[in-house]
């Protein structure tokens, strides 16, 4: 009778340490998992500010005839294709197209009237919008950084096992090396 | 006795091992070039450009602007940021130090690679109101772009300090300091190297004055060594004061930076 009850409290213990290590790892995952979301959120706000930065340049190009021209027409899609973006790869794609719309606009814009480029709103306007690309791609390199970490947490034993027991998904990266070369810079000088 | 030789023996080793360990890591942070805040905490000279009175005023006014606001604005001059993009090695810098309070985010970092001849502004996302980036570049355009064209690293610095400090203050809600131009109202940058063309020229008009003064008096047979000593002695001492031993073995806040900000070539 007695090592019964030996047995029977050495597998309760066994089970107490197990459940308390499954919440601790199930907890280490959702909150590396919460880091992510928070960088996957951020991206999307910098994403939305650069969007709203063009009825700011549209504004400081009004006195300008012609400026609602094929290239401007391209922005706007772009920018609802931005705002309608579900995924993180959609919206990678949505906002590099965006990213080429722009400076393919700005360009044009600043080709056609020179002297644009000398008046102190367009240069407060480059430099809002040099300041939110630099904020897009810092929010994505610690977007990866998170999602890699967390990437890496899913995948490792023990806690792969917790992962396929609860179903948590790897996420997707941002490839900024590939976006950056596609992209033509604005030109500000 | 014989446990004393052994303990000698394991310090000896233990002495051996540190110093191996300490090599390894000394060459492995050099060629990391990882910098440290300076003890002046709020204007960290590498790069030798800044001007001991102007280092010790900057050091002042961080350390009010801390006082009253939590917010900390750093400067920190190198030479060069060694083919890296200034805004990453800003932001990496920024980040590594801390700058800023850790819940707020209000922390700025003004990063001049004299060599290299940029400056970039990094500003903390608790800042973005205060300083959007639009301001930030307006505040380099007419505080440090005229003065570093020519060189004149300190000044610049120290100008651009005063307005990036009085915006933050304002943005607080207290009283900037003196000479305080909101950067929406900032006039043509030809404006400003007239004011300064205009104090230096009085300045070349004030000096002939003594000259000629001095030469007069000489000319009548009157020393005129007690009047430059009292032309010097005039209201110059104060600045540097020794005030600046009080900012040491300080350190920064734990704040972070997104990427907001501006910089210009120059």
């Amino acid at each position: 009778m007695k090592k019964g009850l030996i047995a029977v409290i050495a597998v309760v213990a066994v089970i107490i340490v197990l459940i308390i290590s499954v919440i601790g790892g199930y907890n280490g995952i959702v909150e590396s998992q919460e880091n992510v979301e928070t960088a996957k959120s951020n991206i999307s706000t910098q994403l939305q500010r650069r969007a709203d930065l063009i009825p700011n340049f549209v504004e400081t190009v009004k006195s300008y005839k012609d400026y609602e021209s094929q290239t401007y027409k391209d922005v706007t899609a772009a920018r609802s294709a931005v705002a309608a973006a579900n995924t993180t790869k959609e919206q990678q794609q949505a906002s590099e197209q965006l990213d080429k719309a722009i400076s393919v606009w700005v360009n044009a814009v600043t080709e056609n009237y020179p002297d644009l480029k000398a008046s102190e709103q367009y240069r407060a306007l480059q430099d809002e919008l040099s300041g939110t690309e630099n904020r897009v791609l810092v929010a994505r390199k610690d977007y990866n950084e998170s999602a890699k970490k967390y990437n890496t947490m899913i995948r490792k034993f023990p806690k792969n096992i917790l992962s396929g027991i609860f179903g948590f998904e790897k996420y997707d990266y941002f490839e900024n090396d590939a976006s950056a070369e596609s992209v033509p810079k604005v030109s500000f000088d | 006795m014989i446990y004393m030789s052994r303990i000698k023996r394991l310090l000896s080793l233990v002495l051996a091992v540190l110093t191996v360990f300490s090599l390894i890591c000394l060459t492995g942070c050099e060629a990391q070039k990882k910098l440290e805040p300076t003890k002046k905490l709020f204007v960290n000279d590498f790069a030798d450009v800044i001007d001991e009175a102007d280092e010790n005023t900057i050091c002042e006014l961080g350390a009010a602007l801390k006082e009253k606001t939590t917010a900390e604005a750093v400067i920190v001059a190198i030479e060069s940021t060694d083919g890296e993009e200034i805004s990453d090695y800003a932001l990496n810098l920024g980040r590594e130090w801390g700058i800023g309070d850790k819940d707020k985010n209000n922390g700025v970092l003004i990063l001049l690679a004299s060599e290299d001849r940029n400056v970039y502004i990094a500003v903390g996302d608790g800042l973005g109101g205060a300083l959007p980036d639009s301001k930030t570049g307006r505040i380099l355009d007419y505080y440090a772009l005229p003065y570093f064209e020519d060189d004149s690293f300190s000044l610049g610095l120290l100008e651009t300090y005063k307005a990036v400090a009085n915006e933050i203050y304002v943005e607080y809600g207290l009283e900037p300091g003196e000479g305080y131009i909101p950067a929406d109202q900032l006039k043509e940058k030809s404006e400003e190297t007239t004011d300064v063309k205009t104090v230096v020229v009085s300045w070349i008009i004030l000096l002939a004055i003594v000259i000629v003064y001095m030469l007069i008096f000489r000319r009548r047979g009157i020393m005129f060594v007690p009047f430059g000593g009292g032309f010097r002695g005039g209201g110059f001492g104060g600045f540097g004061g020794g005030s600046s031993g009080g900012f040491g073995g300080g350190s920064f806040g734990g704040g972070s930076f997104g990427g907001g900000g501006a910089g210009r070539s120059f």
